[in-house]
């Protein structure tokens, strides 16, 4: 065995031919299990801000590789934009809305409500959507080719009823 | 405190809401918690002043944002304002939107909001349309082989297609704005300025008149006055016109053809009835003549004289001296009668050395008068090759119920009886 593992998107598999009965969508609450039992274990073992500082990492991970796979990044970026909303309405992510855009400095304040991480959740005082920072940042920096730090400043955890991100490109 | 009586004043206050409404101070927890005693009802009514107030900061927070202050804040553990922080999200994306719409963004869609997401993405399928619509009148507008001008209701130019910029020299810029009767047809055909009241596209954008010129002129940059086709229609907005499009052709090259051909025509006129080689009128253009003034002189009895007369012995000029030389004499000889003879008077080459006069208003005495004297005019002359020559000359005068036969043939008759007498004189028919 390996000592470490290197993704590829192609590791996600074919589904019509795993699953050819119960298809290939499941239920938020399988999602959320994984997650939050993950959060759990990885803060006990390596410590909380470890473990939310990995979870950016896989987020930003999976946000280039969704990117690259799913999406079209030689769009405008307003037809980009659209189309982002589109795919994740369509497979069930969240629904993204843009409320501030700079095109020039490349900064967006941006919501995504009904998200699979933290809609419907009590508050409990933090934002807790490590992972779609990651995922954002990681599209983003495939889209433009710059890194992006995106930061949740407002979330279901937190009182809210909706996840909000401020995303800036990092300089240097 | 007792119980009961914080129950009544809840019941007191709550009644006062429902009657008055919140009101500007909103809804106030009547009692203070510190002043009751029992400790669990202490707290329940602690709560129930947290309530009081985070219903009161939901309903001011509503308030701003039905006044559409979309930055409001709110405390974050308010349960009563969570769905309105939906609302505040979906309205901040919703003006982002409009902003990116007015751009001429139109990939925007909105999800989720029921009838609104109807309306709207309905709103930006025909804004879809239009844009499309607008693309297409570009592209048609691009192409056109006529110049064509969109101008509002004053009169100033809005839009040019390329066509009309190329045709007029300006720059879009240049003439943007400007009223086009003040630039571009300001002047009449033979280059003086219109009275703006006077000009005639002026009057006819100011009034919401349709307009056609196919005589007009348009002044271009370099002063040029171009020669164009104008049509002009009025454009109209609900039921009030409000400007006008023009469309104008560039007529130079037909106005060139269009005189080159009236040239050509006025020259095969002339040919038809023209003997070529003297110039003078042909037998055709004689006839047709003759029998109009003959009608002329029926109708007003009025005397009408016809002199044929022919150039002696011509076989021989032309035998000894050549064709050449024989043209030259007819020429010369028709030059002179035509100096001799009255601009009312039509001479005519009958054919080969033969000429006629048609002479109205003249008697026989006059006609004689004046068929002897070209005769001694045509001895006298050097016609050079040969030096002289003579022509004999027979007259005859129109009479009521003549037509052109009758009365040439008794030309012709005296003019043979001439001939036979001996050449070089004037005979009339008796």
């Amino acid at each position: 065995m390996q000592d470490i593992y290197d993704f590829e998107w192609e590791h996600l598999g074919d589904l019509s031919e795993g699953r050819p009965n119960l298809g290939s969508e499941t239920s938020v609450l399988v999602y959320r299990l994984m997650q939050y039992s993950f959060k759990d274990v990885f803060s006990k073992e390596v410590g909380k801000k470890k473990t939310l500082d990995l979870f950016v990492k896989a987020g930003s991970l999976a946000g280039k590789a969704f990117c690259k796979n799913i999406l079209d990044t030689s769009m405008p970026f307003a037809e980009f934009i659209a189309d982002l909303k589109e795919k994740l309405i369509s497979l069930k992510i969240g629904i993204l809305m843009i409320e501030e855009a700079d095109e020039q400095k490349l900064e967006f304040v941006l919501t995504v409500s009904e998200d699979l991480d933290c809609s419907g959740l009590p508050i409990f005082g933090e934002s807790v959507c490590d992972y779609d920072e990651g995922f954002i940042a990681g599209i983003l920096e495939e889209y433009t080719g710059k890194k992006f730090r995106v930061k949740e400043i407002d979330c279901w955890a937190t009182g809210d009823r909706t996840c909000r991100f401020k995303a800036k490109p990092i300089k240097g | 405190m007792n119980p009961r009586k914080i129950l009544e004043a809840l019941n007191t206050c709550l009644k006062n809401a429902m009657q008055k409404s919140l009101g500007k101070h909103g809804l106030v927890f009547p009692i203070d918690p510190g002043a009751i005693d029992d400790e669990y009802l202490k707290e329940i009514c602690r709560r129930f002043e947290a309530i009081f107030d985070m219903i009161n900061e939901s309903y001011h927070y509503s308030e701003r944002l039905a006044q559409g202050d979309l930055k409001s804040k709110v405390s974050r553990s308010n349960i009563f304002a969570m769905p309105l922080k939906g609302l505040q999200a979906s309205l901040n994306h919703l003006t982002w939107q409009a902003r990116q719409i007015s751009e001429g963004d139109l990939n925007q869609q909105v999800d989720f909001l029921g009838e609104f997401s109807e309306s709207f993405n309905q709103m930006i399928s025909s804004l879809r349309e239009k844009k499309i619509i607008e693309q297409r009148l570009k592209q048609i507008t691009d192409v056109l082989a006529e110049g064509v001008f969109l101008v509002d209701s004053q009169g100033k130019i809005i839009f040019a297609n390329p066509k009309a910029i190329r045709l007029m020299g300006y720059r879009f810029e240049e003439i943007q704005g400007c009223p086009i009767h003040e630039i571009i047809h300001k002047q009449k055909p033979d280059g003086t300025l219109y009275k703006t009241e006077k000009n005639p596209l002026f009057v006819a954008i100011k009034s919401g008149e349709n307009y056609n010129n196919d005589d007009g002129v348009f002044t271009c940059k370099s002063g040029f006055l171009m020669p164009v086709s104008i049509a002009c229609r009025v454009v109209f907005k609900a039921d009030t016109w409000d400007g006008a499009v023009i469309a104008f052709r560039d007529i130079t090259e037909q106005k060139k053809h269009l005189q080159t051909l009236e040239a050509i025509n006025t020259l095969l006129e002339k040919q038809a009835i023209t003997d070529p080689l003297t110039g003078i009128y042909n037998r055709i253009k004689f006839n047709q003549s003759l029998a109009f003034e003959m009608k002329r002189a029926e109708r007003y009895n009025t005397p009408m004289a016809l002199i044929m007369f022919d150039i002696d012995h011509f076989k021989k000029v032309n035998d000894t001296y050549g064709h050449s030389a024989g043209d030259n004499v007819l020429k010369s000889l028709t030059k002179l009668v035509s100096a001799n003879i009255r601009k009312i008077d039509v001479f005519a080459r009958w054919g080969g050395e033969e000429f006629v006069i048609q002479a109205p208003g003249t008697s026989l005495d006059d006609a004689k008068k004046l068929a002897e004297k070209l005769r001694t005019k045509i001895e006298a002359y050097d016609f050079i090759e040969p030096k002289n020559i003579t022509a004999s000359f027979g007259i005859s005068i129109f009479q009521s119920g003549d037509d052109n036969i009758t009365v040439i043939n008794r030309a012709d008759e005296a003019l043979y009886r001439a001939k036979h007498g001996g050449r070089n004189q004037v005979v009339s028919h008796a």
